[in-house]
C-alpha cells in the first residue's frame, strides 16, 4: 500500500515536473512569437515609413540643391555676359560716335580712354588700327604703335564679324589677357577700336565666387584651356585633362564619380554645372563637391537613420517590457487556474466519493439490518428457551452483545459516510461564537487533561453573532481538536491555541486551530482532506473526518486550510462568514416548510 | 397495539421473514410483501393498520408506492424505514403523508415504538371519523347505510 502510494506520489510528482517544464517552453515560445509578432508589425511599417521619406526627402532635397545649382551658374553667366557686354557696348558706341580722325589722335584716345574708365578701370589700352592692322594710335602701358595685326589670328575674325572678343593669350606682353575688338566703316574704309581688358577685374568677377569650401567657378574655352584660374586644381591658361564637351544650349548638371588626377591625387564625386557663353564661346563651370552639395541631404539622412534607430531601440525596448508583462500575467493567471483545477478537483473527488458512500452506505444498512434482525431473532428464541445452559446462554448472549457493537460501528461508519454525501439537513441559527467554542472546550476538557495537553483560547472580544448550523460547526470543532489532541500522540504534553478575529472586510470570522503535535509532512498535506486518507492507526481513523470537515465548512459558505511543519505542529485556518450562503437558507427554508 | 395489522414492505426477502418473525413475536399480524406492487394488491384486498415501507426498492419505489397508497384514501398509517439514509427522500415521503421515517439498521424496540406511534395516530384518526359519522347518523340516520356499508375502512 505504502509502495503504491510512493510510486502514485513519484508519478504525480513527475507529471507536475512535466508540466512545470512544458510551461517553462511554451512561455519562452510566447515570448519569442509575441516579440517577433510586435516587432515585425511595428518595425516593418516604421521601416516603410522612413525608407519612403528618406527617397521622397532626398529626391526633394536633391532637386532643390540641383535647380539652385542651376540658378547659380545661369545668375553667373549672365553677371559675364553682363561685363563683357557692357565692355563691348562702350567700344561700339566710342566708334561709331568718333571718328577715325578724330581717334587718330593720341590726345584724343587718350581723353577717350580716360572717359571709358572713369566708373572703373576695366580697361588697360585701347588701340585704333587701320584695315591693313596699322595702328593709327596708341594709348596704354605698352609700345605697340610699330605693331602690325593684320596676320594676327583676331584682325581676320574681327574684320569678318564686326565683333571680336578673343579667348585669353600671352601675347607680346607675356600676362594673360584677352581683347575685345570692333570695326566701323567710314567713308568706305573700315577701321578698327580693339581694347584689351583688363584680367584682374575680370578674373575677380569669376574667380572670386566662393561656394561653400570645396566649390569653384572657373571659364574653358573651346580647346578646354582654363580662361580664369580655378581655385584648387590647375591655373589660367592651362588645359584641362578631360575633353570639353561640345558646344550646347542651356544648363547641363551632371556628377562626376571620384576618380585621381594625373598627379594621383584623388578626386572625390563632384557636381559639375556647364553653360556656354555666347560671345565669347567660353564655358563657365560651377563644381563642388558632391557630399558638401548634397549635405543638408546627407544630415537629414543620417537625422532619419538615426530616428529610426532610436525608434527600433524604443520597440524593441517596449516589446520586451510588454511581452514580459504578459507573460506575468499569464503566469500568473496559470497558477491561479492550477489552484481553481486543485479546488475543483478536490471537489468533484470528494462529489464522486460522496455519490460512492452513499451508495455504499445504503447497501451495507440493508445487510445491517438483516444482521440485526438476526440477533433479534436469537435473543427471542434464547428467551423463549428457559432451559439453556448457563454457559451458553452467557457465551451466545455475550456473542450478540459484541454482534450488536460491531453493527453499531458499522453503523456509524456508513452514517458519517452518508453525512459526508451531504445527505443531512442544517439546521440555522445565530451562535455566539466564543461561548461555543468554550463549551466546546469544556466537553474536550477532560479529555485533553488526561493526554497532558492544555487549551489555551484567545477569542476576540465582542465578535459578532454567527448565523450558521451549530451542530455542523461543533462537529467540525470536535474533529480539530480530537485530531489536535491525536497529533500529541507520543509527548506527555502539548496546548492548542484557538483564536477567533472577526473581519468585516471579508465579513466572516478567522478560527484558527494551533497545536504543538507532531505535524504533518508536505507530502501527506496534499492529501489532507481527501476522503479515506488517514495516518492514523488502522481501526482508529476512518479518514473521513477532515474530508467532512472540508464539506461542512464549503457547505456554510467558509474555508478551510492547513498549514503545517513536522515536529512544530498544525495550524487549521476556518473561515466563517457571518451568515451563510443563499443556496444553503433556500435548502433549509425547504426543510423547513414540511 | 399488540393485535395491530402490520403491512411489511421491503425488497430484502430476509428482511422480511426476519421482521415478520420478530413482529409477531411481539404480537403483531405481519404480511410480509417484497414489491411495491404487491403491497397495494394486499392493500386493496384487506385492511391494515400500520403499512411499513422501504424507500429504494426495484420496480415501484417507495416514494411511488406512498403515492399510490394515499390514492387509497385509507386511515392506514405508513411508517417508512429505510437503509437510504437519505433525509431528503424521508422528508419527501413525510411531505407526501407519511407518518414518521426510521434509518435501517434500527433496533426492534425503535421500530415497534413508532408502529405504536402510527397505531396510535391512525386509531384516532379513525375514531374521530367514526364520530362525525355517528353524529351524522343521528342527524340524518338515512345516511348509516351509505356511511357504514363499505366494506373497507376508507375515509
Amino acid at each position: 500500500m505504502e509502495k503504491n502510494e510512493a510510486i502514485h506520489s513519484s508519478a504525480h510528482e513527475r507529471h507536475v515536473d512535466e508540466l512545470q517544464e512544458r510551461r517553462k517552453h511554451y512561455y519562452s515560445r510566447f515570448f519569442r512569437r509575441f516579440a517577433f509578432l510586435i516587432i515585425t508589425f511595428f518595425l516593418i511599417p516604421l521601416l516603410l515609413m522612413g525608407w519612403g521619406i528618406n527617397i521622397y526627402y532626398t529626391k526633394f532635397a536633391r532637386d532643390r540643391m540641383t535647380s539652385s545649382f542651376h540658378a547659380q551658374v545661369d545668375n553667373h553667366r549672365k553677371i559675364i555676359e553682363l561685363f563683357l557686354r557692357q565692355r563691348s557696348s562702350k567700344l561700339q558706341l566710342i566708334a561709331n560716335t568718333h571718328s577715325k580722325d578724330y581717334l587718330s589722335k593720341v590726345s584724343n584716345l587718350a581723353r577717350v580712354f580716360e572717359m571709358i574708365n572713369l566708373e572703373d578701370s576695366s580697361i588697360t589700352d585701347l588701340g585704333v588700327i587701320d584695315g591693313h592692322g596699322r595702328h593709327l594710335a596708341y594709348i596704354g602701358p605698352y609700345d605697340l604703335m610699330d605693331k602690325n595685326y593684320s596676320n594676327a589670328f583676331w584682325f581676320k575674325e574681327v574684320m569678318e564679324k564686326g565683333l571680336y572678343v578673343s579667348d585669353m593669350f600671352m601675347g607680346f606682353r607675356k600676362v594673360p589677357h584677352f581683347i575685345m575688338a570692333v570695326t566701323r566703316t567710314e567713308k568706305g574704309e573700315r577701321w578698327i577700336l580693339r581694347a584689351t581688358i583688363d584680367t584682374e577685374v575680370f578674373r575677380s568677377l569669376v574667380e572670386n565666387v566662393r561656394i561653400g569650401k570645396t566649390g569653384e567657378v572657373y571659364l574653358l574655352n573651346r580647346k578646354g584651356v582654363f580662361q580664369t584660374s580655378p581655385r584648387f586644381r590647375g591655373k589660367i591658361m592651362e588645359k584641362v585633362p578631360f575633353p570639353v564637351e561640345s558646344v550646347h544650349e542651356g544648363t547641363r548638371i551632371r556628377v562626376l564619380e571620384g576618380d585621381t588626377d594625373d598627379k594621383e591625387r584623388s578626386i572625390s564625386r563632384r557636381i559639375v554645372a556647364q553653360t556656354w557663353l555666347t560671345e565669347p564661346r567660353w564655358m563657365l563651370v560651377v563644381t563642388q563637391d558632391y557630399s558638401e552639395a548634397f549635405s543638408d541631404v546627407n544630415h537629414a539622412n543620417r537625422a532619419t537613420l538615426a530616428f529610426l534607430f532610436l525608434s527600433a531601440l524604443a520597440i524593441l525596448i517596449v516589446t520586451v517590457i510588454i511581452t514580459k508583462y504578459m507573460i506575468e500575467v499569464i503566469k500568473r493567471r496559470d497558477v491561479e487556474a492550477d489552484q481553481l483545477n486543485k479546488q475543483l478537483m478536490q471537489a468533484g473527488k470528494l462529489a464522486s466519493v460522496g455519490e460512492l458512500s452513499a451508495g455504499v452506505a445504503h447497501e451495507i444498512n440493508n445487510p445491517l439490518a438483516i444482521i440485526l434482525t438476526e440477533r433479534q431473532i436469537l435473543l427471542d428464541l434464547m428467551g423463549q428457551t428457559p432451559d439453556l445452559d448457563k454457559d451458553f446462554n452467557d457465551a451466545l448472549l455475550e456473542s450478540l452483545s459484541q454482534v450488536d457493537v460491531q453493527v453499531q460501528r458499522c453503523k456509524r461508519i456508513t452514517h458519517n459516510l452518508l453525512r459526508f454525501s451531504r445527505r443531512t439537513t442544517s439546521v440555522i441559527e445565530t451562535v455566539n461564537l466564543n461561548e461555543f467554542i468554550e463549551e466546546v472546550i469544556e466537553l474536550m476538557e477532560r479529555e485533553a487533561k488526561t493526554s497532558g495537553i492544555k487549551f489555551m483560547p484567545d477569542l476576540e472580544e465582542g465578535l459578532p453573532p454567527l448565523l450558521t448550523d451549530p451542530s455542523q460547526l461543533q462537529q467540525v470543532f470536535l474533529n480539530m481538536i480530537n485530531n489536535a489532541i491525536d497529533a500529541h500522540e507520543g509527548s506527555s504534553y502539548g496546548s492548542i491555541h484557538i483564536s477567533t478575529r472577526s473581519d468585516d472586510h471579508t465579513q466572516g470570522v478567522q478560527v484558527v486551530f494551533a497545536d504543538t503535535g507532531s505535524g504533518i509532512s508536505e507530502k501527506d498535506l496534499e492529501k489532507i482532506f481527501d476522503p479515506f486518507f488517514t495516518t492514523k492507526a488502522v481501526g482508529k481513523g476512518t479518514g473521513l473526518g477532515l474530508s467532512i470537515c472540508y464539506s461542512i465548512m464549503k457547505r456554510l459558505g467558509g474555508d478551510i486550510s492547513v498549514q503545517s511543519e513536522p515536529g512544530k505542529g498544525t495550524i487549521f485556518n476556518l473561515f466563517l462568514p457571518y451568515s451563510p450562503p443563499p443556496d444553503l437558507k433556500e435548502s433549509i427554508d425547504e426543510v423547513l416548510e414540511v | 397495539m399488540k393485535g395491530s395489522r402490520i403491512l411489511l414492505v421491503d425488497d430484502e426477502v430476509v428482511f422480511t421473514t426476519n421482521m415478520s418473525k420478530l413482529l409477531t413475536n411481539r404480537g403483531y399480524f405481519v404480511t410480509p410483501v417484497n414489491s411495491g406492487d404487491s403491497a397495494i394488491r394486499e392493500l386493496e384486498e384487506n385492511d391494515f393498520d400500520v403499512v411499513v415501507l422501504d424507500l429504494k426498492m426495484p420496480g415501484m419505489d417507495g416514494i411511488t408506492t406512498l403515492k399510490e397508497i394515499k390514492k387509497l384514501d385509507l386511515f392506514t398509517e405508513t411508517l417508512i424505514l429505510t437503509g437510504h439514509g437519505s433525509i431528503d427522500t424521508a422528508m419527501e415521503a413525510i411531505k407526501l403523508g407519511a407518518y414518521d421515517y426510521l434509518t435501517k439498521p434500527c433496533e426492534i424496540d425503535e421500530l415497534v415504538a413508532k408502529i405504536e406511534g402510527a397505531w396510535e395516530k391512525k386509531d384516532d384518526a379513525l375514531k374521530e371519523d367514526m364520530q362525525e359519522k355517528i353524529q351524522k347518523v343521528v342527524e340524518s340516520p338515512k345516511s348509516a347505510f351509505s356511511l357504514f356499508g363499505k366494506k373497507k375502512s376508507k375515509k
